[in-house]
């Protein structure tokens, strides 16, 4: 007979949900992350940097905190897209104003870095969508973009082929070889490099999320953009 | 940006950080906002919201103790108050309608998410005044009444290819569907759906086609819809809904099982589930759906003192048929009638009630003594009460004389009520919730329809619709042993056909209360003998087949 699981059995314990585990105190994190956030705006608020060294120090202390923010509400999401729980609601907007709440959210962070950003797009180009998980996507971008650029940002938005196409291009190096082979692996975690690619997991995550008769949401990534670096490029059906 | 009034505007902010306020509040005056107020509780903020109206609320969802910020919304849209129309912006740390699901009854203008920068709380006020503005004749013809006005302006608004087209198409739905204009609205839809596969659209497609009464279409269209987006709690109301038109409270069940699962924090769904289980006689799943929907009450404007109430109910009878499955309810109930008149507000007639379901859940818990003083007190209180409305709790009173082992006294106060009342239809209605015979008019036909109905299933040999029709007159005639032996007898035969351990188990609980109300000079004594061990007989079969 197989052995049946009794609590008083000591030789064999509670499995633990890890990613139920981890999911709980991440949620944990992001509420005294948000504190953080709120005490150092009110810190700034009063007594505003008197030179340029403290403003620079302000700058890194809010990059650094919107960029663990950003993780986290990705890794929440991604974890309620493997529990099935995510809840995708496709409606009409327009896509400019999406970008638009995407730069504004980014604001304090893209000045203290003296990055200008450029939009190209329709403002009458509507599309189809989820506007909190595309929304969540574009933020995650601009941010990253926002490192790893010298000056300048682009954003373009068309239409090309039945698909909405929002492209990000940046004046920085580029992005690394190993990212530009075609689909993103599904295995991209690495630990070792210190890079975990949790950003390009989730936007891989949410546009497979976007489908409809004409087909699945993807995205490519190149070189030698318009702006001479990186151009990452969202395809929404 | 165009001029857009910001100056003549008057906001409120509720959060409980004054960091977080004092932050806002900047932001709004930079922006121009003429008066910004403050609140740091949902309860502090509904006060204000009655002495003056806000043209704008950001409210952070996350308020501490007390009210959510869901629940401040839900207050604010549901009751007739000055802000019902306010801009609601719902401000949360994590960005959104995933975690905040419930919402879904009441949706706000805008969610926000944490951290605000001061351009992006810009951008969004500037965009949803915007569309107040262009919107506002439409507005203002709905809430005045002229629907049809309404109707035209959302036409020439799409017409013109606005920028609110979209926005326009769904109010255009609503409208038509309001006015039972249900060609009108399906064409909408359809029109919407030709294009892209869109749920509200879907959803719209579903309510016309309720309204037509074309069920069949309502659930294909659901179907649709859940295979798409399982998480669509909409989708869900509206099956409900569907189960109902059917009188499907089996399915009905199901479904709002299903419901407060995926989204348990929405109080109307579980006072649904806990009085449709309670009907279906599902004791268990009723006792635990209400005392979460008493423990979302604590915040929640559409608290009820019925849930109270049905609270305590369902688990004096879960303990009539299971003593084990009533315990882990008994404390709790009994907290919950004790607070009773703090929550509801004081009055003789609820102090009573109060004190009748206290005894009998003190019978539950085993406390005879504190049973008899809960009593004592309930009687002492309803000396010289003639209130006409006190019909509901004499009914309470005898069940607790009978709970608590005062047969006589219980059969006593009966036989007053029923002399007291003899002719008065609508109150032996009532009081047939205590007897074996009914003595109204309307129930004594109820039970001789079902009784028809069943026992032609019965021969029929189908015994599940059976069952299921002697139940439904069994939950408004509780102790009528005829119908009684009737449900166990078809459940008896249903075993026989297809053992299951379900069907076994009611059959037992209902044993377990027939045992409790009759009596040995019953007329049907013998009868009830006979199918218990008929069933006692059928189990050792079962079980020797089992082993063998």
């Amino acid at each position: 007979m197989p052995k049946q699981n009794s609590g008083n059995d000591d030789s064999e314990q509670t499995p633990i949900d890890f990613s139920f585990v981890l999911a709980s105190s991440v949620h944990d994190m992001k509420n005294s992350l948000g504190m953080l956030l709120n005490t150092l705006s009110a810190m700034m608020a009063n007594s505003p940097p008197k030179d340029a060294e403290q403003a620079q120090f302000f700058s890194v202390l809010e990059y650094e905190a919107a960029r663990i923010n950003g993780e986290l509400v990705q890794l929440l999401s991604l974890y309620r897209m493997d529990e099935n729980t995510m809840s995708v609601v496709i409606d009409q907007h327009y896509v400019s104003d999406i970008i638009d709440e995407q730069i504004a959210r980014n604001d304090t962070l893209l000045k203290s870095r003296n990055i200008d950003v450029q939009v190209n797009c329709d403002s009458n180009l509507v599309w189809y969508f989820d506007n909190e998980l595309i929304g969540g996507v574009l933020n995650n971008l601009i941010v990253n973009c926002a490192r790893y650029s010298r000056k300048q940002l682009r954003l373009t938005a068309i239409e090309e082929g039945n698909f909405l196409c929002i492209s990000i291009a940046d004046d920085g190096q580029g992005y690394p070889d190993n990212m530009l082979m075609g689909a993103v692996p599904q295995t991209p975690v690495s630990f070792s490099s210190g890079n975990t690619r949790l950003g390009l997991l989730f936007t891989g995550k949410v546009l497979e999320l976007h489908k409809s008769k004409k087909g699945q949401g993807y995205m490519t990534i190149a070189n030698n953009g318009p702006l001479g670096g990186g151009v990452l490029t969202l395809h929404l059906p | 940006m165009a001029d857009l009034g910001y100056y003549k505007m008057h906001a409120l902010i509720i959060d409980d950080f004054e960091n977080f306020r004092g932050t806002l509040y900047k932001m709004l005056m930079d922006l121009g906002i003429g008066n910004v107020d403050s609140a740091a509780s949902g309860e502090e903020a509904l006060r204000f919201c009655k002495a003056r109206s806000y043209d704008i609320i950001l409210c952070d969802n996350n308020l501490g103790k007390g009210k959510s910020g869901q629940q401040v919304l839900e207050q604010l849209r549901s009751t007739d108050n000055t802000c019902s129309d306010s801009l609601f912006i719902l401000v949360s740390a994590e960005s959104s309608k995933g975690t905040i699901m419930a919402a879904y009854d009441y949706e706000p203008d805008a969610y926000l998410a944490k951290p605000i920068t001061p351009k992006a709380l810009d951008q969004r006020l500037g965009r949803l005044i915007e569309q107040r503005v262009e919107l506002k004749a439409i507005h203002a013809a709905q809430k005045s009444g002229d629907d049809q006005l309404a109707i035209n302006l959302c036409k020439d608004l799409v017409d013109s290819g606005s920028r609110y087209a979209n926005v326009c198409q769904k109010l255009l739905g609503q409208l038509f569907l309001k006015n039972n204009n249900l060609a009108a609205a399906e064409s909408v839809y359809r029109t919407v759906l030709d294009n892209r596969e869109l749920e509200w659209a879907q959803l719209g497609m579903v309510k016309t086609k309720l309204a037509q009464n074309d069920l069949l279409g309502a659930q294909q269209w659901l179907e649709n819809i859940l295979q798409a987006n399982p998480l669509c709690m909409k989708a869900y109301d509206l099956q409900a809904e569907l189960f109902k038109l059917q009188n499907d409270y089996e399915g009905l069940q199901g479904i709002l099982q299903k419901a407060t699962d995926i989204s348990p924090l929405s109080i109307l769904r579980q006072q649904a589930l806990g009085d449709v289980a309670q009907q279906n006689n599902d004791l268990v799943t009723a006792a635990n759906a209400l005392k979460r929907a008493v423990k979302l009450g604590e915040n929640s404007c559409f608290d009820n003192p019925s849930v109270h109430s049905l609270f305590a109910q369902t688990t004096i009878d879960l303990y009539s048929i299971d003593k084990e499955l009533a315990k882990p309810f008994v404390r709790e109930a009994i907290v919950c009638v004790n607070n009773l008149e703090e929550n509801f507000g004081k009055s003789n007639l609820r102090k009573i009630e109060s004190l009748l379901l206290e005894s009998q859940l003190q019978v539950c818990a085993g406390d005879q003594r504190r049973a008899q003083d809960a009593l004592a007190s309930a009687q002492s209180s309803l000396v010289g009460n003639e209130d006409e409305n006190a019909l509901s709790v004499q009914i309470e009173l005898v069940r607790t004389l009978r709970l608590i082992g005062k047969a006589d006294e219980a059969q006593q106060l009966l036989e007053d009520l029923l002399h007291r009342y003899a002719g008065k239809e609508e109150h032996l209605q009532h009081l047939d919730v205590l007897l074996d015979e009914p003595r109204s008019e309307k129930n004594k036909l109820m039970v001789a329809e079902i009784n028809k109905k069943g026992i032609t299933f019965y021969n029929a040999k189908d015994f599940t619709a059976a069952a299921d029709a002697f139940k439904t007159a069994l939950q408004k005639l509780p102790n009528h042993i005829g119908l009684r032996l009737n449900y166990v007898q078809a459940m008896i035969d249903k075993l026989r056909t297809h053992f299951d351990a379900g069907t076994s188990e009611k059959v037992q609980q209902t044993f377990t209360k027939t045992n409790a109300i009759i009596s040995q000079q019953h007329p049907q004594f013998q009868r009830y003998r006979q199918l218990s061990d008929v069933y006692t007989a059928l189990i050792k079969a079962y079980e020797k087949n089992k082993r063998g």
